[in-house]
Formats: structure tokens, sequence, C-alpha cells
């Protein structure tokens, strides 16, 4: 018994003197005693136990709590940070460069940057642009020297390259038939010692750096003419330069920080990275008076372009009235270079994963953005759509201002469009002047939020659907006979010349000699009379006041207008029913406007200028204006050319839009 | 003698260690009802008065942003709930010197301000200059909402919260975002990985836990404690609706899933149906809501939202539910007014009362009137040729704030509960033939009305 150590707690210690004095005393009654004696020990042993496990309890659920409440405000998603390239900080690279007649490919340090081994692609010579302190790819160029002026682009390019950075130069199939002298002049003075004597299918390598030295150089000329020179892999080592030297030092503020970002990350947008005197970023033009426009969302959609998305925004932030806050730039495609540009310029940008192929996914691209910018503004009753390849006119906000009124109240109007597409530089005169027109134009246009929500948007053309959005909204079942808005100078300019349904042929014949307004703060002239019934009257009046030219000439002819100024002539062309544009087409090859499909017309009656007069061509008898005609006059009936050469050339460049 | 002692003795041990064990259950029970209650109640305000160090960094804060243009107000209901007792007298002195520091001097961790994001641009400048100002800054930005329901959209994340940290106290500032439904939308407040956990003390923060949807509000400009600030003109109005703002945003995710699994009805009828089931709505929302009578997303329209985050092409009218409590007599002729005439009237206010509206081309509006009883609420139904009621019973909830083609609305908070009590745990799988006596697992028979109620219980127009 006297072993037995009672639990070390304070009222047991003192129990356990009560029960030594009794202990003695009480040997009679011992069994008792002893039962009495363990049930309190027990009772005590279990109090204890209770009372540990209660500490434990508490103090976990209070840890429990302090877990849960931090729970609360955790993020579930894991936000890895993904370096956009392979960062080391060693001093060294090693580059691999390599030129065949079907492949070429570069590596950096194992990694590799460009690889082409597609077929009947990517002919010529082959640029990459590293930076000479981190090693990044800065630009990845090819410029087909086989054909003719692309080597002029590429010393264009060469020349806007920042001296010191690295250039890797690498030849697929074939680079040297149009390489002219100045191009193998600038090669030549890079370094490179066998650009001048570059022949017919040579393979060729070539690393060094600009205004420094040369890293390496391999050649394999052709052995004849019909076949190409061996592959060659050139193999070198880069020594890597310190950040300080591969910057420029700009005053630190917030514009030359943006800039500084992105200097280091591209090439080959000129003096916007010059170390002396760059171009400005920020342009601050004059704000508009009464800017009714100046809280519409502005939607820039844009796909890999990124030089053009450079153009399209410089000149967007440089007109007048522009509120970059309400502009966002909807990517098609997770890009880095356009994203790049896009925060150059302080703008905000959204990505979007391609969905489907060609013309659908370009038309998936423009519901996802014209969606989010109705979500991102849910206040906005308009937004403004423009694309990447689109200079914009310097009074582009001034002219919306003036005329989006016209868009809220009046019910038949579809869109107010900055372009028009009989706007050449021959027939197009007068900047404060509108027209109404049937067809919806695009490029630089003004969409009314209900017309998206209530009616495009739940029956856009689904991914399988391979349409043209433009084509879709201007077919009868949408534009449902509402009608667009649109100046006789266009207020945009249609720069690309490298699209989904564009090429350099396509766009020189149709786009470049497209006129576009270059003066600011034009006043537009009797904005109301636009309105339907105003304009009805409108047109009745210059028709009563127009001159009949001379319907026995041959309208091609320039003598067919009279050599006046500022009169208006109105000539009358055969159209059988509302869809018969079979003179129309004939008269629109040969004054050398669009005549791919109909555009610009307004019941049977085109507007346009010849040689600075006003003029008129009116459909007889399908227009409602046919009763203008006086009797005597029969309308001009062109014929169209024989089939073969229409049938074929035509389908190909049909579909073609202004992509 | 001893002998009694003793067991005397022992048995006043005995009973102290139960009165101790008995003491310490119930503080056990005491600390677990705590943590699951409030936590505010939390919030050690220790009554020692006046703390001049949060009156400064409040001045020092609203001195930073004026600097900057940047037009934020009041929200913090701690404050504005004092602010409210004094309504009056603030807003009659507007410059008048206050006699003491009354509001902002209340010692506490964080004072709450509120920014609407489009009326300021997101400038560096402001966080350089609150870093010289000696403010320690946190941002807490997450995905844009707005732009959630669209697929493969990326590239936004939107600040959602700003921390402004000077000496003991910090600034809550919340960005709110205008959304579609002519709302204003704050987020909820999530940590990320790498974050300073230990900032500020974020259990403690009033906006964040939850997402919020308000009403714009209108603001005026007072001066409390000698600071000029702006509040919610109304700060009752606002704390009331405070308190009942939770959003759950739609699960898009989800929806897109579904949407996998069954691909969406895009035929021309669908398109229609959709339009006129939408502006229905919006009619129903503009008449309930100018009654005010508070309203939510029942029956198939709330499964559309719940489900596919659109109207279910196929389910021919739109359901609202009402609770009895905020029935109107004035909603028959408001809607009459409204151009949705009543169609038919089941039941009494008593019990089992039902609406339907016939809105344009066909499609019906039906007002489900929910009744609530101890441990459940239901709502009721009635055959008209046989007079037979039916009765659907629905666990207990509170209603949360939404976003519905283009409305702000309310569903049940407990969305998935509510959904599956009316149809069923297959609820992800449509059906096209659904019989509203049998179909839903929620139905009860509820007996007959008597014959000579007919006239007044079903009426049909």
């Amino acid at each position: 018994m006297d072993e037995w150590k009672p639990n070390p707690a304070v009222k047991a210690h003192k129990k356990r003197s009560w029960y030594l004095a009794w202990k003695y005393k009480l040997m009679n009654q011992r069994a008792l005693r002893k039962l009495c004696q363990t049930g309190a020990v027990l009772f005590l042993l279990v109090t204890v136990i209770v009372n540990i496990k209660l500490i434990l309890d508490t103090r976990r659920a209070a840890y429990e709590e302090e877990e849960e409440s931090a729970q609360d405000y955790d993020d579930e998603m894991l936000h890895v940070e993904v370096p956009r390239h392979p960062v080391s900080n060693k001093k060294v690279l090693d580059v691999e460069v390599y030129s065949s007649r079907s492949k070429v490919y570069v590596a950096v340090d194992g990694t590799t940057v460009l690889e082409d081994e597609a077929r009947e692609q990517g002919r010529g010579i082959h640029v990459i642009v590293l930076n000479q302190a981190t090693g990044h790819v800065m630009a990845k160029r090819v410029f087909d020297t086989y054909s003719p002026h692309e080597d002029e682009a590429m010393v264009l390019f060469l020349n806007m390259v920042a001296r010191g950075r690295i250039l890797i130069f690498t030849i697929k199939d074939e680079g040297s038939f149009h390489l002219k002298d100045t191009a193998k002049n600038v090669l030549k003075s890079l370094g490179s010692q066998v650009a001048p004597f570059l022949s017919w299918r040579d393979m060729w390598t070539f690393a060094g750096k600009k205004g420094g030295e040369v890293y390496g150089e391999k050649h394999a000329k052709s052995p004849a003419l019909s076949t190409w020179g061996d592959p060659v892999l050139l193999k070198t080592e880069v020594h890597l330069t310190s950040v300080e030297d591969a910057e420029c030092h700009w005053p630190d503020t917030e514009l030359n920080r943006r800039r500084k970002r992105f200097c280091s990350k591209v090439e080959g947008y000129g003096s916007v990275c010059s170390c002396k005197d760059p171009t400005p970023i920020e342009f601050n033009p004059d704000p508009l008076k009464d800017n009714k426009v100046f809280d519409v969302p502005v939607a820039v959609i844009a796909g890999n372009r990124p030089n053009y998305l450079y153009r399209m925004l410089r000149s967007l932030l440089s007109a007048q009235g522009v509120n970059p806050q309400m502009i966002t730039v909807f990517i098609d495609g997770y890009y880095e270079e356009p994203m790049d540009v896009v925060e150059l310029f302080g703008l905000s940008g959204i990505q979007h994963t391609p969905i489907s192929i060609k013309n659908a996914r370009v038309s998936q691209h423009y519901k996802a953005s014209l969606t989010a910018t109705f979500n991102l503004f849910p206040d906005a009753k308009f937004a403004v759509v423009l694309e990447e390849d689109l200079d914009i006119s310097v009074d582009f906000f001034s002219f919306l201002s003036q005329s989006i009124h016209l868009l809220e109240e009046d019910e038949s109007l579809y869109c107010i469009s900055a372009w028009n597409d009989q706007g050449y530089e021959h027939t197009a005169e007068d900047p404060s002047l509108l027209y109404r027109v049937e067809t919806m134009p695009g490029l630089g246009w003004v969409l009314r939020k209900s017309l998206y929500k209530d009616e495009l948007e739940p029956k856009w053309p689904t991914p399988e659907k391979l349409w043209d959005w433009d084509m879709w909204m201007r077919m009868p079942e949408q534009r449902r006979g509402r009608e667009c808005i649109i100046p006789d100078i266009s207020r945009s300019y249609h720069f690309g010349i490298v699209g989904l349904n564009m090429n350099g042929y396509f766009h020189e014949a149709y786009f470049k000699k497209h006129k576009f307004n270059t003066v600011p703060n034009v006043q537009l002239k009797n904005v109301e009379s636009l309105r339907k019934d105003a304009y009805e009257t409108e047109i009745h009046r210059l028709l009563g006041e127009a001159e009949v030219l001379d319907h026995s000439k041959n309208p091609c002819e320039d003598s067919f207008v009279p050599d006046t100024e500022g009169k208006v002539y109105v000539m009358f062309i055969r159209m059988e029913q509302e869809a018969d544009f079979t003179t129309w087409t004939q008269l629109a090859k040969c004054l050398h406007i669009w005549d791919l499909d109909v555009r610009g017309n307004h019941k049977g009656l085109w507007r346009l200028f010849r040689k600075k007069n006003h003029f008129l061509v009116v459909g007889v008898p399908a227009s409602p204006y046919s009763s203008k005609k006086p009797s005597s006059v029969t309308p001009i009936y062109m014929e169209p050319p024989a089939k073969e050469e229409g049938a074929a050339a035509v389908p190909a460049v049909a579909a073609a839009e202004q992509t | 003698m001893q002998k009694i002692n003793k067991n005397v003795v022992l048995a006043l041990l005995s009973l102290t260690s139960l009165v101790f064990l008995l003491f310490q259950l119930y503080y056990y029970k005491f600390y677990l009802s705590q943590k699951n209650g409030s936590f505010f109640s939390k919030v050690r305000g220790s009554q020692s008065g006046q703390d001049s160090t949060r009156w400064h960094v409040v001045r020092k804060f609203l001195g930073l942003i004026s600097s900057h243009n940047i037009p934020v107000y009041l929200i913090d209901p701690l404050i504005l709930g004092l602010v409210d007792k004094d309504i009056e007298q603030i807003r009659s002195s507007p410059d008048g010197p206050s006699p003491e520091c009354k509001y902002f001097c209340a010692p506490r961790d964080f004072t709450t301000f509120a920014l609407v994001d489009k009326t300021w641009k997101q400038e560096v400048s402001l966080f350089r200059a609150a870093e010289k100002m000696g403010f320690q800054w946190l941002k807490i930005i997450n995905k844009d909402p707005r732009l959630d329901g669209m697929d493969d959209l990326s590239g936004i994340e939107i600040p959602l919260h700003y921390i402004f940290k000077l000496a003991s106290h910090a600034i809550h500032l919340v960005v709110f975002y205008e959304r579609s439904g002519n709302y204003l939308w704050h987020g909820p407040l999530r940590l990320r990985q790498h974050m300073d956990r230990k900032f500020v003390p974020f259990r403690k923060l009033q906006f964040g836990r939850y997402p919020g949807a308000y009403e714009k509000p209108e603001l005026a400009l007072v001066s409390i404690d000698d600071l000029k600030v702006q509040i919610p003109k109304n700060p009752s109005s606002f704390l009331e609706e405070m308190s009942h703002s939770r959003f759950l945003e739609c699960r898009y995710r989800e929806a897109r899933a579904f949407f996998q699994l069954y691909p969406d009805d895009a035929s021309l009828d669908a398109v229609e149906f959709r339009k006129k089931a939408k502006s229905l709505l919006h009619l129903a929302a503009l008449t309930l809501n100018s009654l005010g009578v508070k309203f939510w997303l029942s029956s198939g329209t709330c499964l559309g939202w719940y489900r596919q985050c659109s109207v279910i092409p196929y389910s021919k009218d739109v359901d609202l539910g009402v609770f009895i409590k905020d029935y109107k007599a004035d909603i028959i002729p408001a809607f009459r007014k409204a151009g949705l005439p009543l169609k038919h009237k089941f039941g009494k206010v008593e019990d089992s009362l039902e609406l339907s509206f016939q809105g344009d081309n066909d499609v019906k509006l039906d007002i489900f009137f929910f009744y609530e009883e101890d441990d459940h609420i239901w709502n009721g139904g009635t055959q008209a040729k046989s007079g037979k009621k039916y009765k659907y019973l629905f666990p207990k909830f509170t209603l949360c704030w939404t976003e519905f083609i283009g409305l702000k609305v309310h569903v049940p908070c407990e969305t998935l509960q509510y959904i599956e009590a009316n149809y069923g745990p297959d609820w992800k799988v449509p059906l096209k033939t659904w019989d509203w006596k049998s179909s839903p697992s929620n139905v009860q028979y509820n007996g007959v009305w008597p014959v000579n109620e007919w006239d007044d219980v079903i009426q049909i127009y």
C-alpha cells in the first residue's frame, strides 16, 4: 500500500495525506476503506483524463478553426507562374543553326526556337533576333528573297533592329534569287563574308551581333543549277552581356517602364525602342467638345499580326476624342507579341482560345469579342468594332459623335460604318457628306447593343458553319431591310496585305487607292437628312436638281462626265429587278471601284463622285427613282464579258473579305 | 466520528470533481457554439476609448485618394451604423467642426471603403504615392466574372480588393464592378499561395467572405470627425442591403459540361422562345420590383439557371417564387397594366396560392406563393378540373442574388437542395416530358378543395 503513488495533481496529493492519517486508525474497516479509496482514485483519474482530453480538444478545435477560416480566404487554384522562356543565369549560349533544302532550325541552349520543315512553305531567309543579355527571342521573320521586293523588307527590318542584338540567319530552299546588292551589303556590314557571293540554291547560316562580333558562319555551295547545296549546321557560342548594357537609359517614368518592358522583349518596331529620342507611346490628342462616344466601348479584333496591331493602335490612340479606358483588344490565340503591343500602350487585352478553323474561327472570335465587350461595359448602348489592320482617321470619333444619335433613334438603321466601299481616290470627294446604304461595309463600325443581344448573338453562326461573320450579317435574314450610314470619304483605311482572305494583289486592286480622311474636326453636313424619310426627300431633291448625262456616250469613258466641278449628274442603267446588277457590275469594273459584289446601293441608286461632280446612278426600272428618268432616255445596258474569265476569277476572290 | 468524517470528505471530493467536470463540459459546449456563430462577436473591442491612429490613417488615405481623383465612399458597416443614428445632425451641419472624435476613433483593425471600378483608371502612380506616405499595400486579384460565362477567354484578372496598411490600422478598399443587370458587384477575397496571410486579420473583414451584389448607391458628401467623406445617402438602407447581399455566380463550368453532354438546342424555335422568356422575365422583374415584392427563380427557370445558365428552351413558361408574406393585392392589377393579363388563379392567400399570367405569344408566367412552416417551406398546386390539391415541400432556404440573362435576381442560396427537392437526384438529366402532378419528387397529395369554394380558388380566364 505504501508504494502506491497517487496522482500528482494537487487535490490528490491532499487526499493522500488524509488517507495516511486514517490508515492505522481504521484497520478494522479495511475492506470498506479500500473500496472507497480505489473508487475515489479512479474517479479522480477519470476527471484528470477528461480534463486533459478537453484541453487537447479545445486546442485542436481552435487550431482547426484557424485553418478553416484561412481556407475561406484561400484561392482554390494553384497559380504557378510559368516563365515565358527558359531563363538561365548562364553567361554563354550554345547556338545551333541548320540550313537545308527542306528544313531549317535554330536551337538556343538546346531549346528549339525555330523549326520549319513544312513543304512548300517558309522558303527564303529566316532571321531570328535574340536579346544579347537574356537570350530571349525578340523577333522571328522569314523573307522569301526568292521573290521580288522581299529583300527590301529584310533590309528595312534589319535596319530597325537595335545595335548589339544577336542576329541569326538561315536559308531554307532558296534565298538568293532576288537578293539584291543593297541587301547583300547590309549582310556584309553585319560581318558576313559569304553574303556577297550567295548564289542559287546555296545553303547558308550566319550568327552575329549587330554592330559587333561574328559568332560563326557556314556555307555550302550548290554544285549545279538543278541541285541544292549540302545541308549545313553551324554550332557556336554566344557570350551574353549584362542587362544594363542591353537596355536604353530612358528617364524613369511610368511610360518608359512600359517601353522598357516592351523593348527588352521584341524587336522590329523601329523608333519606339530607340535609345535616343524614342517615338512617343502616349499621344494625348485634343479632346472632342461634346463627345457623344466617349463612353462607347471600342473592341479591337486582332489576330497574330503584332506589327499591324502596333500601327493600328497608334492611329487609334491619336484620333481626337479617343478614350483609352474604353478600348479592349481581343486577340485570337495565345500569342505573346500582340499582347506585348497592347501592354506597351497601356491598354487592356484579352486572349481568346481559337475555336474552329478559317472563316469560322474569325467569326467565333468576333462573337466572343462582342459578347465580352457588352459584358465588360454593361451600360453601353453601342460598341465600336475595329480590326487590327485599319488606320483610324483623326476625326473618326468626331464623325461618330455627330452621327451616333441616328443609330439610337432611327430603327431603320443597321449600323454606322467608317468605310465607304466605293470611296476611292477618284470617286470620293466630300468629307462632310454621309450616305445611307443597304450593305454593311464593316471595317470600323458601330453596333447597337440591342441588335447584337436580341438578334445577332442568339443565332450567330455556330463553329461548324464555315461562314464569314460579315457575309452572314449582310444576309437579308439578319439585315432585314435596314441600312447603314457611311461617309463619302472613309474614316478608316485598310492597310493589311496579309490576312485570311487577303494578298498583295488583291490589296493593290481594291484597297490601296481607297480615300482616307486626314482632315480633323470635319463638321458633317445635314446629319438629320440621313433619317429614313428625310433621306428620301433629300434624294428626290438631288435628282430634281441633277443634270441627265448624255446616254449615247460610253459611261466608262472619262468624257462621259463633263469637265465641271460641283455639279450633280445622273445616269440611268438597266436593272430589271431588285437583284439584277449586271450592268452595275460592269460599270463598277470599268470605273475601277468595288465590283466583286454589290456595295453602296440604296434602293437601286448609287452615289459617288466623278471629276469632283456628284454622280448618281439609277437602276431602271427596279429603282423607285426610275420615275425621274426622262422618257427620251434609254437606260444603259452593259454586257458581262465572256464567261470563262469571269467565272474563274470571281469565285476565288468573291469570298475575299476585308479580313 | 472519524469514519463519518472520512465519508463526508470523500463525498465532498467527488462532488467537487463532478462540478469541475460539468463546468468543463459546459465550457466545451459554449466554445463549440461560439465557433459556429458569427465571427464578428469575436472582435475584441477594447473599451479603451479613443484611438487617434485610426483617424490619422483614414485622413492620410483620404488625402491620398483625393489627390489622385479617386472617388471612394465609406461602406464600413460599424461606422455607417453609428452615422445612421446621427444622420439628421450630420446632414444638417456638413461643415461644422465636430466636438469629439466619434466615428473614426473607435479602435478597430481596419476601415472599409468602396470604389466603383469604372470611375478610376488603375494607375500605378497611386501605389507609388501610397508607398511614399508609408502605406504598405496588398492587391487581391482574380478572374473577371463578367467574362467567366464565356468559353475560352483569358487574359483578364481584375483587382477585387486593395488593402492599405499604415501602422496598426488598415484600409480595406473593395472594388465594385458594374455588371449586366444594372447592379454593382464585388468579389470574394481569396488569398493566393504566396500571399502574406498575416498582413491584416483577414477573417475580420466584412466584405470578402462572399461576393456581393448591390444597387448603385446614391452618395452624399458629409463631414464626420472633421473628415470629408462620401457615404451612401441612406446608410440604413445600405446596411440592410448589405445584410443579404450574398451573390452566387452561375456555375458556368458545369453548364459547359452539361452542354457537352446535351448539346444546346440552336433551332429557331429555341432562339425565339428564349427571347420571349427573357423579355417576359425582364417585364415580371420590373413589375414585381416596382411593387417591392421579393421574388426568386423557381422550378424550371431555377433549374435552367443552375444547370445550364440559360433558359431551358422547352420549358414553355417562366416560374417565380414569392413568400406569401410578401403577397400584395396589387400584383394582379400591376401585371395587367404591364400587359400581362391574369390567366388563372388557384388557391387563396391562406392556402396554396398560385397565379398565372399570360405573356406574349404563349409564354406563361407562373408565380408560386411559398408558405413557411417550422421545418420546411411549401407551395401548393391545384388541378382545375378535379379540384385536387397538391403540396410541394422544400427544405428551408435563404435568398441570394445572382445574374441571369441580364438581370439581377434572387435564387435560393441552397440551390442544390432546392433543385433536388423538386427534381430529385437526377436533375442533371434533361426531361422533356414533365407532369407537374406526378413528376416532382417533392409532391404530396393534399386533399380536394371543397366544392363550394371552387369559384374562388379555381379561377380561369
